[in-house]
């Protein structure tokens, strides 16, 4: 494949460590064995059994990782204000990991990515340092039939096997992980305003305030990618909150879901039946 | 398919015999059979015409030289070394067990892995099971490969079964490498920034890859086609936290019929608790 | 073991009341009367067993090996040679991984008073068979002290006769899992339980191995890594005892839902390794008639 080649040859040709768009060596190595027919995938068997009903074939395991230094922002002890230097650098640091699981599946040939997992790992020895990764299992339709977004690249979605069936069965087809991000500092009360909501029922207006737009900010950066997808909707958002390392008046709002399109627009979900299960 | 019910599946009817069972004498032909297996696996397995036979385990303790976790550069060869050896002893000792009890392979197999600073204890235990009567696909798999080790449920290994896969056996990589040490240049240059730390992102890279690459090699020697419910593992070494660990554990699987037989699921719409449907924390995992 | 009943006086007023008590949740209830299964009472059996090692009381046990009696004359037991030839007066040139019997068979002991005052509460409850159990071994203060608690719900089967000799019999399963046992074709005799306990004195390889000398008394690199033989040999006789004195409660019938747990433990020098093996031993009653493969569903919640 010429994107392959393209990137050994980017490699060998320059002395500097691996670029941020550029897979690590071994991983090629790897890539080409399963090239060659293994598959390799982390789907349960049930959901591996439903990506064959949906028309697909697991090609393989596919992960994304990078470490990523989350040091520093000076923030004003008083005043609730997104961090946008971290804001940036978790943004980056997800999208190394992103991009690099969707090279490998490049790579692979596949037309998507799915049950894709973002985690968080810290490590002891790295203070400040948290690694990003992203793992999947790409996947192929057996038809020949290009499911590619409007971007070119293999579609991720965060979506179980089991979403990723149904979804298809309503003639929708996912586009990608959309995710938007906004780290936000939330000002320490002054003393003078502690004391004087002590003992009563009361709104926190700087809190409501500070977190509201927080989530705010997320969400619409998710929808923005959304678009430029030319995505008609997004399924299954999750909104997680997470201080990291920094303390707790730091969070960092992350806003994840994926991005379908109506595709054939032909719904072929059979009507269920309904039953009720007598177990607790 | 079965043939029409002679009688009607009273329930009562059968606890009254089933009790009444008791004060006969058992009979001696019989031979006993333990299992680990939960009712409605066995149930499973009787579905596809296979039986428990045995209760089987495997242990191996490896033991792993002083110094190994001192801070270095690159893989931990002996550490990746005794794990995999611990984990091939163990499923060695599995399979003498599985063909001892004449069982056709080894489902549901709990693979119990704790690294110690001087050994690495491997623990499985598994229900070896057979079919009652093996057709002539599953006579060849046993006798060309021999009893296979699989990790996944009774449940797991019926519904490839009936989809055309059969179980080739347990495939494991994996490895262990020191997480390289920055300068203390670099240190402080990298202190203010937001920046990725390449050296390290290899390192990871390449304990990831290599504990991959021995678990596809491992599938392709057992002739699989894929790795199916691959666990990952991975993160620091408790007890040494400089020592990154990756592992991977599946499955091997191979075609035995001429391609996938699709399942038609049925789709079903419980009427169970409609408030929890509802609940926003749903949104929120 | 005991020739008299035991069991507290305050059962008898409370098992004999007209209103029953169960420990069954509602949807095991319902399954029970599906069943034609009628709780009659909530039972229990106790215990508290205590035990030593070999070694902890007597300093002279270390040369002596492990004990065998004309009724134990298989019990497991191993011994090690050092390969080394004469080195010091501290070098260990013999170990051994043996079979604790005396450990087993308290255990055993506990287990059953524990199990047969439930049997006898359930008998005077008017109860057939027990169901349900819930069994609990833990130590109770001290280490060497152990409590057995075994709790189930006592049922009496209409329209069939009383159990064989007047011993009801017992399953861990209750519900619907025990609907299913019976539409297999099972039918519950017991619960089979038992403990394996091995103790393991190394001898000089395996204090090398686990102290990271790789094998030769000193440190050298020449053996990287090696299978510590005396302790995978005990990990394995210690799960295949106790799966062997469970076949032996067995006879021809089937253990079926087994729980095996090994834990292990310093002490005396060396390490013990036990093994606990539970399950429920059933008997097949009619042939067998397995049922179709039943159909795979998509749930949309």
């Amino acid at each position: 494949m010429s994107e392959a080649q393209t990137g050994d040859e980017g490699r060998e040709s320059e002395d500097r460590g691996p670029q941020p768009t550029d897979l690590p060596k071994d991983a090629s190595r790897r890539l080409k064995e399963l090239e060659a027919g293994l598959f390799t995938s982390d789907l349960s068997v049930n959901e591996f059994l439903l990506i064959k009903e949906a028309g697909f074939h697991p090609l393989g395991f596919v992960m994304g990782s990078s470490i990523y230094h989350t040091g520093l922002q000076v923030r004003k002890f008083t005043k609730s204000e997104e961090l946008t230097k971290l804001t940036e650098a978790m943004y980056n640091a997800r999208e190394l990991a992103m991009t690099r699981m969707e090279e490998e599946a490049d790579e692979l040939g596949a037309d998507g990515v799915v049950g894709v997992r973002l985690d968080v790992n810290y490590y002891e020895w790295g203070k400040d340092a948290a690694e990003f990764i992203a793992m999947g299992t790409a996947v192929k339709a057996e038809n020949g039939q290009s499911y590619r977004n409007k971007l070119g690249k293999p579609f991720t979605s965060d979506l179980s096997g089991q979403d990723f069936w149904t979804i298809m069965q309503t003639g929708h087809v996912p586009q990608a992980l959309v995710m938007g991000t906004c780290v936000y500092h939330i000002a320490h009360r002054g003393l003078g305003q502690a004391l004087g909501s002590m003992g009563q029922n009361v709104e926190l207006p700087n809190f409501t305030q500070a977190l509201y737009e927080a989530r705010e900010l997320a969400m619409t950066r998710m929808q923005d990618e959304a678009n430029e997808l030319g995505a008609s909707g997004i399924v299954g958002v999750r909104l997680e909150e997470k201080s990291h390392q920094w303390g707790s008046h730091t969070i960092e709002f992350l806003s994840l879901g994926t991005a379908v399109t109506k595709g054939t627009g032909e719904i072929t979900l059979p009507r269920p039946t309904t039953v009720i299960s007598l177990d607790n | 398919m079965s043939a029409p019910q002679p009688e009607p599946l009273d329930l009562k009817t059968q606890m009254t015999r089933a009790a009444a069972s008791l004060h006969k004498p058992s009979p001696a032909k019989a031979t006993a059979v333990t299992s680990d297996l939960s009712i409605d696996e066995t149930l499973l397995l009787h579905s596809v015409g296979w039986e428990p036979v045995d209760l089987v385990f495997g242990a191996s303790i490896v033991s792993v030289p002083a110094g190994v976790w001192n801070w270095g550069n690159g893989e931990i060869v002996q550490a990746s070394e005794a794990h995999t050896k611990a984990v091939e002893e163990a499923c060695r000792h599995t399979e003498r067990q599985c063909s001892h009890v004449k069982g056709f392979g080894v489902v549901g197999v709990g693979v119990d892995v704790a690294i110690h600073p001087h050994h690495i204890d491997v623990r499985l235990l598994g229900t070896a099971v057979r079919p009652t009567k093996p057709n002539a696909a599953e006579k060849r798999q046993f006798d060309t490969r021999g009893g296979f080790i699989s990790d996944l449920s009774a449940r797991d290994f019926v519904l490839l079964r009936q989809a055309g896969w059969a179980a080739l056996g347990l495939t494991f990589g994996t490895s262990f490498v020191y997480a390289p040490r920055r300068s203390a240049g670099t240190v402080l240059q990298q202190k203010g920034q937001n920046v990725e730390l390449t050296n390290l992102t290899t390192a990871m890279y390449a304990a990831r890859e290599s504990a991959m690459e021995r678990m596809q090699a491992s599938a392709l020697s057992l002739g699989g086609q894929g790795v199916v419910a691959v666990r990952v593992n991975e993160g620091p070494v408790t007890f040494a936290s400089h020592s990154i660990q990756f592992s991977a554990i599946g499955t091997a699987v191979s075609l035995a019929t001429d391609a996938h037989q699709y399942c038609q699921p049925q789709v079903v719409l419980p009427l169970d608790d409609i408030l929890v449907q509802f609940d926003a924390t749903s949104l929120r995992h | 073991m005991t020739t008299y009943s035991d069991v507290p006086s305050e059962s008898e007023g409370r098992l004999s009341a007209p209103a029953f008590s169960s420990g069954l949740t509602v949807p095991d209830f319902a399954a029970c009367l599906e069943m034609g299964l009628e709780p009659v009472g909530l039972v229990q059996g106790y215990c508290v067993m205590k035990w030593s090692w070999y070694g902890a009381s007597s300093p002279y046990m270390r040369g002596m090996g492990p004990l065998r009696s004309n009724d134990q004359p298989r019990a497991y037991s191993e011994a090690f040679q050092c390969p080394h030839g004469f080195i010091a007066g501290d070098h260990v040139t013999w170990g051994q991984n043996f079979e604790q019997t005396l450990v087993e068979s308290a255990w055993e002991q506990g287990f059953l008073s524990a199990y047969t005052r439930l049997l006898e509460e359930a008998t005077e409850a008017g109860g057939h068979g027990v169901i349900g159990l819930i069994d609990t071994v833990r130590p109770l203060t001290d280490q060497a002290v152990i409590e057995f608690h075994l709790l189930g719900t006592a049922v009496v089967v209409r329209g069939a006769p009383g159990p064989p000799d007047g011993h009801p019999w017992s399953t861990y399963l209750a519900g619907q899992r025990l609907v299913k046992l019976i539409e297999a074709g099972f039918m519950p005799v017991s619960v089979a339980a038992t403990l394996a306990s091995v103790q393991v004195w190394p001898y000089c390889m395996t204090e090398y191995y686990l102290r990271g000398q790789g094998g030769n008394f000193n440190w050298s690199p020449r053996f990287p890594t090696a299978e510590i033989e005396q302790l995978s040999r005990a990990q394995i006789a210690v799960c295949h005892l106790a799966r062997e004195h469970v076949r032996a409660q067995l006879g021809s019938d089937t253990l079926y839902g087994a729980t095996m747990a090994t834990s292990d433990h310093e002490a005396n020098g060396g390490s013990i390794l036990e093994c606990t093996l539970r399950g429920n031993r059933v008997r097949r009653f009619k042939d067998f008639d397995p049922l179709d493969p039943p159909r795979p569903t998509v749930r949309l919640t």
